[in-house]
């Protein structure tokens, strides 16, 4: 095994180091956009040159994400248990939860720091982004306990809190950590986010900001890859403990029986319908609170009345009603073709591992470095490359999306029973036929999964491009606003841009519930 | 909100007491007093870090605090939810904050008297005059778009004519020719574009029409009222601060490299470069910040062409008048 292993091992590490050259002679001879890719050699010089700046950067950032993962993961963890023991209270949250998912970070920043000071909105936008990873992680891992165990303590005369401590809870560590592991990540490029739009002094964002004009890519990609490197390790730490923790609580085992469906399907249709209501309702309240608590005047900070005021009652409502209809105009069909390029990106990639293992191991890392590189720190090296048209959004919007897709299919694509698969070769099939026939039905599942992940994203991507590369649409509506102070729209965007998101997602979802119930499958959450 | 106001009301209060019982003068001596300025930590605000090192403030009876910008932040915002006293703005945004959200506020003074921010391209590629621009493109910052519809309104320039796209403070498009110009303080890029191996070209927009201020110092109505020996205690050590700065621009940016400029990325060179391209866009024959009747008259004028009515009321000089 362990040879086989170093076997399997070397030509990754082979791809990898044909990669870095390749990038080494394309800089040094200025190959790509005229230089704009500095060579790798350089980015180190540079970053050796820079290295007094690091640690006050490093550290600041650090800092921020630190206290918003932890404040995230308290609140989601709490949320985990609390949605598992009352389902109902999960039923009333799931709006939020969903929107919380959902939110565009780059259409939430300037409202962050438009009504919280200092720290708080690198705080707040780090702890956002760890929230939902986290809570589902927990609703998952409390969901599936080991219901023998649970009995054990029940025929001893423990009720459902004692359960909950001592099955569940348990029970529930290798997923909480494993939705830390992918929180960390999260937690970082937030309080990046937060710190190169908010003012402050320190923090990678805003080192990031102030190098910007000097036009010198070598110091951007060293604080691009700086990011990749603190999200990686932050990742590393969980994936560690986990590694460490996972080998105690397993059972040795096999349960055969589920637990017990906590969904109440057959509660009266009243209070379905009231649970529905208030889950759509209770965002709009949160948003509401978050206002009168933070006690910003409503001038610049609006309730969810002063966005419709603003849209539809105010005597200018008629000119940002059509602002804005003209901004979703170019950016609704942009983001349509993004979600289908950035699934089919992430489709094409998990089909390759499964036939070129070695080739998508050795762009592993590429794909790591675009997932926590500030898109901002390449803007110019993506224009000159890509124009500042159509194909510039579709490649920020697959580079935004394609990840977390791309887990989730190869995840499926892994589990296809293996009694299944071999079948067709017993067959003789060829792997090709093989996928087709047998692996991709089988991870339709995994599929809708990674397209409900895709399509709130897509709309992010767009924005993203449209504020750095093509000035169209909601993202340069969102930042020409501010320069015309009107606070009304930039509220509006936000919100209109997380319903948006949200509605993406239910469409996904109820394609996706119809198409697996009819298949006879499971939806995967 | 009524809540809120009563707990900030009463943490204010408690703290007012406590310190008022133990330190009597030197509460009374250091009132604390917050600006915000307009954006990351540059020579933009050497005159303010230099009254600050030198105790400027301290000496007027101010206990200051400095508060950095970035993209996000929108001063006159800072203004409005009560963070600051006072803000470092741009006169168009401020203006239309007045005339359109009905923002109290008035402009108390000038740190630019002509603004910085100008057309930059390169001089093997000129763009000498806002006709020049037909046909190219032009990268400006989205909120800056306003400014740049009012150079090219004032100067009978089609909109359409001119592809604009947005500029994320990087000039690397520009020198790749990717852009034809950008729209940046030509107090700050060409340094940059030097640096890369290029020549850079530029004008202001003030000498085309658009006469405006730039570093407006803002306050709300309130905050005048009820403050105004704060706010003649503000300018008076900014003025000196400035004086100082600007006496010999070389002098100071290479002391604060390792507190005002550590970490923020850019060097001091470029510092000092910035420094001495903005000494005759901030002095003025009647002290700095001054704001003379006929240079009130070219903002409001300047701003007419865009639609952003100003009027003489938006400007109070009487502060200016008493330092």
């Amino acid at each position: 095994m362990a040879n086989r292993r170093r076997f399997r091992h070397s030509p990754v590490l082979r791809n990898l180091l044909i990669l870095l050259m390749v990038w080494e002679v394309a800089g040094q001879l200025k190959l790509v956009a005229g230089g704009a890719l500095p060579p790798l050699s350089d980015i180190a010089i540079r970053f050796w040159q820079d290295r007094a700046d690091y640690p006050g950067h490093v550290a600041a950032t650090v800092w921020s994400s630190t206290l918003g993962f932890l404040i995230g993961n308290v609140l989601a963890i709490g949320a985990g248990v609390l949605f598992v023991l009352f389902p109902k209270v999960q039923r009333l949250a799931r709006g939020v939860n969903i929107a919380v998912f959902a939110l565009p970070a780059i259409a939430i920043a300037p409202i962050l720091v438009l009504t919280l000071e200092g720290n708080a909105p690198r705080i707040v936008l780090a702890a956002l982004g760890v929230y939902f990873v986290t809570m589902s992680a927990t609703v998952v891992g409390l969901s599936q306990y080991d219901t023998r165990a649970a009995d054990v303590i029940r025929a001893y005369g423990g009720g459902n809190w004692k359960v909950m401590r001592l099955v569940r809870l348990r029970g529930a560590v290798p997923d909480i950590l494993g939705g830390l592991r992918i929180a960390a990540p999260n937690a970082v490029l937030g309080a990046i986010l937060a710190e190169f739009g908010g003012g402050g002094r320190w923090g990678l964002g805003t080192y990031l900001l102030g190098s910007l004009g000097r036009g010198e890519p070598a110091r951007l990609w060293g604080i691009g890859l700086m990011a990749t490197l603190i999200a990686g390790l932050s990742y590393a730490v969980f994936a560690l403990i986990s590694a460490r923790v996972l080998g105690s609580t397993r059972s040795v085992t096999l349960n055969t029986a589920l637990p017990p469906d906590g969904a109440d399907a057959d509660a009266p249709l009243g209070l379905r319908v009231s649970l529905a209501v208030g889950a759509a309702v209770l965002p709009f309240v949160l948003w509401w609170a978050f206002i009168r608590l933070t006690g910003v005047p409503e001038m610049i900070a609006r309730t969810p009345w002063g966005v419709v005021d603003y849209l539809f009652l105010a005597d200018s409502s008629a000119v940002a009603r059509a602002k804005l209809g003209a901004a979703l105009l170019e950016t609704l069909p942009i983001t349509a073709l993004g979600m289908v390029a950035g699934l089919g990106f992430a489709f094409l990639l998990a089909i390759a591992s499964r036939m070129m293992p070695g080739f998508i191991r050795a762009f592993m890392p590429v794909a790591l470095v675009t997932q926590t590189m500030p898109l901002v720190a390449l803007t110019p090296l993506l224009v000159l490359m890509l124009g500042r048209g159509l194909s510039v959004t579709l490649w920020i919007t697959i580079s935004v999306t394609f990840f977390p897709a791309f887990v989730l299919l190869v995840q499926g694509i892994q589990r296809v029973p293996q009694s299944v698969l071999d079948l067709p070769r017993a067959y003789g099939a060829s792997a090709w036929k093989e996928l087709r026939m047998v692996s991709v039905p089988a991870a339709l599942p995994y599929l809708f999964a990674a397209t409900r992940l895709t399509v709130p994203r897509a709309l992010l991507g767009v924005m993203i491009a449209e504020w750095l590369a093509t000035g169209t649409g909601l993202g340069n509506l969102l930042n020409q606003s501010r320069g015309y102070l009107d606070y009304g729209m930039i509220w509006t965007v936000a919100s209109v841009s997380v319903c948006l998101s949200v509605a993406f997602y239910y469409a996904v979802l109820a394609v996706e519930r119809r198409t697996l119930t009819r298949l006879g499958m499971q939806v995967v959450e | 909100m009524p809540l809120t106001i009563g707990r900030r009301g009463f943490l204010q209060g408690t703290a007012m007491a406590g310190t008022a019982l133990a330190l009597p003068y030197a509460a009374w001596a250091a009132t604390p007093f917050t600006m915000q300025a307009a954006w990351i930590n540059d020579a933009e605000f050497a005159g303010y870090f230099l009254g600050m090192d030198k105790g400027y403030y301290a000496e007027e009876g101010l206990d200051l605090t400095y508060l950095p910008g970035g993209p996000d932040v929108i001063p006159e915002s800072t203004l409005i939810a009560g963070r600051a006293d006072l803000a470092l703005t741009t006169p168009d945004t401020t203006i239309r904050a007045i005339t359109e959200q009905g923002a109290k506020f008035k402009i108390i003074g000038a740190q630019y008297q002509k603004n910085p921010i100008g057309v930059v391209s390169l001089k093997k590629n000129p763009i000498n005059a806002p006709a020049d621009l037909v046909g190219k493109t032009i990268a400006v910052p989205p909120v800056n778009i306003v400014t740049i519809e009012a150079l090219l309104a004032l100067n009978g320039i089609d909109k359409a004519q001119v592809q604009i796209v947005p500029y994320a403070y990087d000039p690397t498009p520009l020198v790749k020719g990717e852009i034809d110009a950008s729209l940046d303080f030509t107090t700050n890029v060409p340094f940059t574009i030097s640096q890369l191996g290029e020549e850079a070209h530029s004008f202001l927009l003030y000498d085309h029409g658009v006469t405006l201020y730039n570093d407006t110092v803002v306050v709300t109505e309130e905050t005048l009222a009820s403050k105004r020996k704060e706010l003649l205690a503000w300018l008076r050590a900014s003025r000196r601060g400035w004086i100082e700065a600007l006496a010999d621009p070389a002098l100071y940016p290479p002391q604060w490299e390792t507190t005002w400029f550590a970490g923020t990325g850019r060097s001091i060179e470029n510092e000092v470069y910035f420094n001495t391209a903005q000494k005759p866009l901030i002095e003025a024959p009647g002290g700095i910040f001054s704001m003379t009747e006929e240079d009130i008259e070219k903002n409001i004028q300047a701003l007419a062409a865009v639609g952003i009515t100003g009027t003489r009321e938006m400007f109070d000089t009487t502060l200016l008048s008493e330092i």
